[in-house]
């Protein structure tokens, strides 16, 4: 388990998963409802692939309702935890060698921009995740929970098991990496005034 | 690219996050109904089935009785733990003597 969690949203997660464990389906319903969309994300972006996606969180939940009667509490915040182990199952599957394939991203949520907006938007999505793939493992995660999912570094600490400086060596090194990937695609992606 | 054309991207990414497909969200919640302990497995319900249910605790409780009687009032065969406890000796000895009754109605017959 990780560092106390004082923040009243780790709380709720914590009282829900209580709950849970006590025989209430509903908060079942409530926790899965919070917890399932930032896992999938996460996943999605660093696996590129919605079906893996799919079965790392679906895995990942199991655990996390297997493990909610011995659940204490004040001892560890229910988000780092279930991140800890979406991280880990991600790295699991990286490592036997799945692939990514950005035709099976998922399809993100229509913000209703313009259609000339949209298709900015998309393509900057398919760049961006195309150039995480060409990223380490550990520095993709640690990009992704930083940059995107924006998380602090103690709590990435966490759930890489690594040290904070580590996270910020981590995370400075898969920006460097992605500036390179995307070096050619500047004026594609709209990007010929940025320096 | 510079940093500002990468939060770009990254805000782009934030700005449209994939979304949980439906049928991942009921399969999440129906392993969290099928791994969930029931209410009946918690708190005195958990001791009772524990004790096998309604039909444990009914042997459980008629055992207990007999236990009772048994020391309270026990069969001449055995001893009177209940008398040698609190020094009183309780146990009749009927001797078949003391009265014309017995168990078979001789006496009715030849009277």
């Amino acid at each position: 388990m990780h560092e106390p969690d004082p923040t009243p949203a780790g709380n709720d997660d914590a009282a829900l998963l209580a709950r849970y464990a006590q025989g209430d389906p509903a908060a079942a319903r409530l926790l899965a409802a919070r917890l399932t969309p930032r896992i999938y994300a996460h996943a999605c972006r660093v696996l590129g692939d919605s079906a893996e996606a799919e079965d790392v969180v679906q895995e990942a939940m199991v655990r996390l309702w297997r493990i909610a009667p011995d659940w204490r509490i004040g001892e560890a915040k229910v988000s780092t935890w279930l991140y800890r182990v979406v991280a880990n199952l991600c790295t699991d599957r990286l490592r036997k060698g799945a692939s990514v394939g950005l035709d099976d991203v998922a399809e993100p949520a229509d913000g209703a921009p313009s259609a000339a907006e949209g298709m900015q938007q998309r393509a900057r999505q398919d760049a961006l995740s195309r150039a995480l793939a060409t990223l380490p493992e550990r520095q993709r995660q640690a990009v992704v929970l930083r940059h995107i999912e924006g998380l602090a570094n103690p709590e990435i600490a966490a759930i890489l098991d690594v040290g904070v400086e580590a996270v910020e060596s981590l995370t400075a090194r898969g920006k460097r990496g992605l500036a390179r990937a995307l070096a050619g695609e500047r004026e594609a992606l709209g990007f010929e005034d940025y320096g | 690219m510079d940093d500002r054309a990468l939060e770009a991207l990254f805000e782009a990414e934030r700005a449209a996050p994939p979304v949980v497909p439906e049928a991942l969200m009921q399969r999440v919640f129906a392993d969290a109904l099928t791994v969930q302990p029931s209410a009946d497995s918690r708190g005195w319900r958990g001791w009772l089935r524990l004790l096998g249910g309604a039909p444990g605790l009914g042997g459980l409780v008629a055992a207990g009785c007999v236990g009772v009687w048994l020391g309270l009032a026990p069969p001449t065969a055995l001893p009177d733990l209940a008398g040698l406890v609190l020094g009183v000796e309780s146990t009749e000895v009927y001797d078949g003597q003391t009265d014309g009754l017995t168990g078979f109605g001789w006496d009715l017959e030849e009277s």
